[in-house]
């Protein structure tokens, strides 16, 4: 980021957040902790909101995976080109640790493939709920299907990215959503 | 209501994207977690640099012993078993053998040691101590070949 040379001496409240990011990142490469907070009190709260999802809004182990996400950062910032906002890199990588620790913990599935196959029947209505109903009923969607269903419906990434990412075929990814989808729609009609 | 298409699903569904900030401040505990490896990145480094030049040190005392080889009463492999001196010089930090065989037993302990200490060091790269160790054991060793001249 060459403007990054002109924009030195102006304060980081100024500068354009992917230019202050980018300043940031730069100072805190070369060692500055400070620099480095004030990264972290720009964006933990979309790191955090992100892996909160991601593990079914269990509050405790979503800020131990945040703290994780930002000491890799920490680690990894070296080998951050500037080619991509550092917001998108940061949040990629709390996802990233996110789907590691659900791939170690594989509690997959109270809920088995019958159930989710007969649930992903797409005849019952998703009818509009409260924020919070909606919380609970993705955070009790079984471990893969509420992968699947956060990075693609909330999250925002193609089912290309997200089978990647969870190491599993394109198709797999999009059935996994139908049934998270249908699932959904069960639970939120059972209310 | 019901929403049964899906642009208000998706639309219901990023309504729960967004920031969440965590219930406390995760700072204090990642500063301390991130505080940890520069300064076990400067051992490292510090430790490097020590065993680099305790290597340096060993490595330059050698080619002087082969340089001086003619006058001093050491043998750098023992002639007995066929060995021959040029491939004892060539071979990458093997300490001369004195020939008296008192000083050639010590030798050989102090030879192990430095090699179980190299060991340990490189599964324990942190451990100031084994540098500490290895260098004391080098230092040892370069003694006796100083001393074994005049045995």
């Amino acid at each position: 980021m060459d403007g990054l040379a002109l924009t030195a001496d102006v304060p980081i409240a100024e500068l354009p957040v992917r230019d202050a990011d980018a300043a940031l990142v730069r100072r805190a490469v070369g060692g500055e902790a400070a620099a480095f907070e004030q990264l972290y009190r720009r964006h933990a709260g979309r790191v955090h909101g992100a892996i909160l999802r991601l593990v079914g809004m269990d509050r405790a182990r979503a800020e131990e995976l945040t703290q994780d996400a930002f000491v890799q950062a920490w680690r990894k910032l070296g080998s951050f080109r500037f080619e991509s906002a550092f917001a998108t890199w940061l949040h990629r990588l709390g996802v990233n640790v996110a789907l590691m620790d659900l791939r170690i913990r594989r509690d997959e599935d109270a809920m088995g493939d019958d159930d989710l196959q007969a649930a992903a029947g797409g005849e019952v209505p998703f009818c509009a709920a409260e924020r919070g109903d909606l919380e609970r009923a993705v955070a009790a969607l079984p471990t893969r299907a509420r992968a699947v269903l956060v990075l693609h419906d909330v999250e925002g990434l193609k089912h290309e990215e997200i089978s990647a990412e969870l190491g599993m075929a394109v198709g797999s990814s999009k059935a996994q959503l139908h049934r998270a989808r249908g699932l959904l729609r069960r639970m939120l009609a059972d209310r | 209501m019901n929403i049964d298409n899906e642009f208000a699903w998706r639309n219901e569904l990023r309504k729960l994207g967004g920031d969440a900030q965590p219930q406390r401040d995760l700072w204090p505990r990642i500063a301390a977690r991130i505080a940890v490896r520069p300064a076990t990145q400067r051992w490292r480094m510090g430790l490097g640099l020590a065993a680099t030049l305790a290597l340096a040190f060993g490595v330059a005392t050698l080619a002087w012993r082969a340089q001086s080889a003619s006058t001093l009463p050491i043998a750098a492999t023992a002639p007995a078993h066929g060995a021959t001196s040029m491939a004892a010089d060539n071979a990458p930090l093997a300490w001369a053998v004195p020939a008296n065989p008192a000083l050639a037993a010590a030798s050989r302990d102090l030879d192990g040691a430095s090699m179980q200490l190299q060991q340990a060091l490189e599964q324990q790269p942190q451990a100031v101590f084994l540098v500490g160790l290895l260098n004391r054991t080098n230092a040892q060793r370069m003694r006796l070949l100083r001393q074994a001249p005049s045995v």
